[in-house]
């Protein structure tokens, strides 16, 4: 009961944990402007100041709610953004602007804390704790300009600071968007499908070959090696007596507590054939019980008729 | 009265008579020839009936904006259309299916698994055909899987490559699984020889319960690692036979292989159906769509059976195989196994093919999703 109940408190302590891990920290601060200049995007009252733009890089929608901005490592709780705002949901491969006035009273996109070059950015998890992610603002940023991140790899989305400073973009995803599908790429690369079919071919042989591998070497190996007719256990009556229907019943129940209904309907079908003369055993009186090991399909198999080959 | 005539004349324009066009017709009239195969032959009832039925609510003419059609968002169809649209049905009949077989065959002569890929070239050959005639490679990813047989991973598979081709690739695909009889047997006779339709198999050895425990497992994690994107149709299969052969999962087990794969079966079918409205279904592509589906279907029979015969050319006198049952590599569980076993006994009574038959045919089951796994990783 105790280790049940440990095992119990695991697996929920462990669903927690997953479920923080596929949300937060997909996020990544995935832009900065420190200072804007008098051509910088300006906010819902007007005025124009950084920003900081957040990307969810995951497949699904991330909730920053709860979450805290800030530019001080040891205060990592300083900008909160509200739980309560439902915009604060992010969809998936989006970014969500916020900006840094200094102000936070202002609404949920806008930070307490100003932007200074040379500071770091951290994006902190919902626990006040854990920095999901950062960014450093380099002492000489210019005006005007922003340090980003770019994906060096769509597919697996892992992101690298830009050594230069960027022209910003903010609620652009950063980088070129004119990545071509898989379809459009097998369509330049192999518009005939040769090398397509040529490969998955080769990969359906190969997986479906290492299957049979597999179990010729743990079970059907072993089992070559271990065959050997064994000699079916034999229930007998005493020559001469005659069958009795409840001794054979007798034996079937006890059959059964042993092994199960197959057993069961086995025997049932057995002792019909043979009390309703249907068969005949190699003896008069003998009936031949052979327990089944064997599966379904084998059991099958064994009522077909056997020819001599 | 005026009122009233203008009244019975604006129901008029309601009603589906003063809408129907001679699409919504034609269509209406194959769901019931689907439906008239379906009891009068006995040809898949439980997908001809649910299809050709939709195929009937889906073409009575309408007009727009009742919010009761299959493509308007938040009707009742639209939502239970959604369980093909974005994929949840297939990896649910799935572990049905998986809940339902049984691997023996298969587990005690791994060798036919091998068969089971072989057939899978339906797949690829319709690709390079669908390629040909100026498809797209997803749309031509998508056509291929019907030649694997089997409509779940077909819906499956269209949905994420073509979801707009998806009506016609899942008709064409359930039309053919319900002629696999008529379309398998001319092939494997004009294949074979009469010495080699005779081949009689040696009897497959016992399969310890351990054995089929370990299988599902070992399968899964296999199959998966070599393909992670066909992981939705591989886990649900491969569970559903673990609840099976666990056989201290009973209860689930039962579900998944009875109330839960009939509710999903006819959930697929029904909307499979109401989703070939006659303005999206009959176009020309469709019609394309049909013709490449039997193709892949005659390529995966004649590959299959040819591959025995090529298999045993490497096999002793005593350990081969007969090719009469190549054709059940494509995956039509277990309809391509009993035309094995039909056409076997034809030319020998007592030679039953059924049991060695299930090897392949089960193992078309995992090809199948190995093979729209790979087609989804290239092409998704």
């Amino acid at each position: 009961m105790r280790v049940k109940r440990i095992f119990t408190t695991l697996a929920v302590l462990l669903a927690c944990t997953a479920a923080h891990a596929q949300n937060v920290i997909d996020l990544i601060i995935s832009e900065v402007l420190a200072e804007p200049d008098s051509t910088g995007i300006v906010d819902d009252f007007g005025g124009r100041s950084g920003w900081i733009e957040i990307f969810n890089k995951s497949q699904g929608t991330v909730n920053l709610g709860g979450c805290y901005l800030t530019d001080d490592r040891n205060n990592l709780r300083k900008s909160l953004i509200p739980k309560t705002d439902s915009r604060a949901q992010l969809g998936p491969r989006q970014v969500m602007l916020f900006y840094a006035t200094g102000n936070g009273d202002m609404g949920t996109f806008y930070t307490n804390f100003q932007i200074r070059p040379g500071s770091t950015i951290y994006l902190v998890s919902n626990d006040g704790r854990t920095i999901v992610d950062s960014i450093a603002v380099p002492a000489n940023l210019p005006k005007g300009m922003s340090v980003s991140k770019f994906a060096h790899d769509n597919k697996q989305m892992v992101f690298e600071t830009a050594a230069e400073p960027t022209d910003p973009s903010p609620r652009v995803l950063n980088g070129s968007q004119n990545v071509e599908s898989n379809a459009q790429k097998m369509a330049r690369t192999d518009p005939h499908g040769f090398i397509l079919t040529v490969v998955a071919v080769s990969v359906v042989f190969s997986a479906l070959a290492i299957l049979w591998f597999f179990f010729w070497l743990l079970f059907e190996r072993p089992a070559k090696k271990k065959a050997q007719p064994k000699k079916a256990p034999v229930a007998k009556l005493a020559a001469g007596k005659a069958p009795d229907a409840e001794v054979a019943a007798a034996i079937a129940m006890a059959f059964d507590m042993e092994q199960g209904g197959d057993t069961y309907a086995a025997i049932a079908m057995a002792l019909h054939l043979y009390l309703s003369e249907a068969v005949h055993d190699n003896e008069s009186f003998v009936i031949t019980i052979q327990p089944a090991k064997a599966s379904g399909w084998n059991n099958k198999a064994q009522t077909f008729r056997k020819l001599p080959r | 009265m005026d009122q009233i005539i203008s009244s019975l004349q604006q129901f008029w324009q309601y009603t589906g008579f003063a809408n129907v066009a001679w699409q919504n017709l034609a269509m209406i009239a194959i769901g019931i020839a689907f439906i008239t195969v379906a009891i009068i032959k006995e040809w898949e009832p439980l997908l001809l009936i649910p299809i050709g039925f939709g195929m009937i609510i889906g073409n009575i003419p309408m007009f727009p904006g009742l919010n009761i059609g299959i493509y308007e968002n938040g009707s009742v169809l639209n939502t239970l259309y959604q369980g093909v649209k974005m994929g949840w049905y297939p990896p649910l009949i799935f572990l049905g299916i998986g809940a339902m077989t049984d691997f023996s065959a298969l587990i005690s002569q791994p060798r036919l698994i091998l068969i089971g890929a072989a057939a899978q070239m339906g797949i690829f050959g319709a690709y390079l055909l669908a390629m040909a005639f100026g498809f797209a490679p997803n749309e031509a990813g998508a056509i291929g899987i019907i030649g694997g047989a089997d409509g779940p991973t077909a819906i499956f598979l269209s949905s994420k490559l073509a979801p707009d081709l998806m009506g016609a690739i899942a008709v064409s695909a359930y039309s053919y699984m319900a002629l696999v009889p008529v379309i398998q047997r001319p092939i494997m006779l004009a294949l074979t020889t009469k010495k080699e339709r005779l081949i009689r198999m040696p009897n497959p050895r016992a399969v310890s319960q351990k054995e089929k425990i370990i299988f599902p497992v070992i399968g899964f994690l296999i199959t998966a690692f070599i393909v992670p994107s066909g992981l939705p149709l591989l886990g649900m299969l491969f569970f559903g036979n673990l609840l099976k052969e666990s056989g201290v999962t009973r209860r689930l087990a039962e579900t998944a292989r009875g109330p839960l794969v009939d509710v999903v079966t006819t959930l697929i079918g029904l909307t499979v159906g109401a989703s070939t409205q006659a303005d999206k279904f009959l176009t020309g592509k469709s019609l394309l769509i049909f013709g490449l589906g039997l193709l892949s279907f005659v390529i995966a029979t004649t590959t299959g059976v040819l591959f025995v015969k090529l298999f045993n050319l490497f096999l002793k006198e005593g350990r081969k195989i007969n090719p009469l049952i190549g054709n059940a590599g494509v995956s039509a569980v277990p309809d391509s196994a009993r035309v094995s076993e039909v056409v076997g006994r034809e030319f020998d009574k007592n030679n039953h093919l059924l049991m060695h038959a299930m090897g392949p045919n089960v193992a078309g089951v995992i090809g199948s999703a190995v093979a729209a796994g790979i087609l989804l990783s290239f092409l998704g």
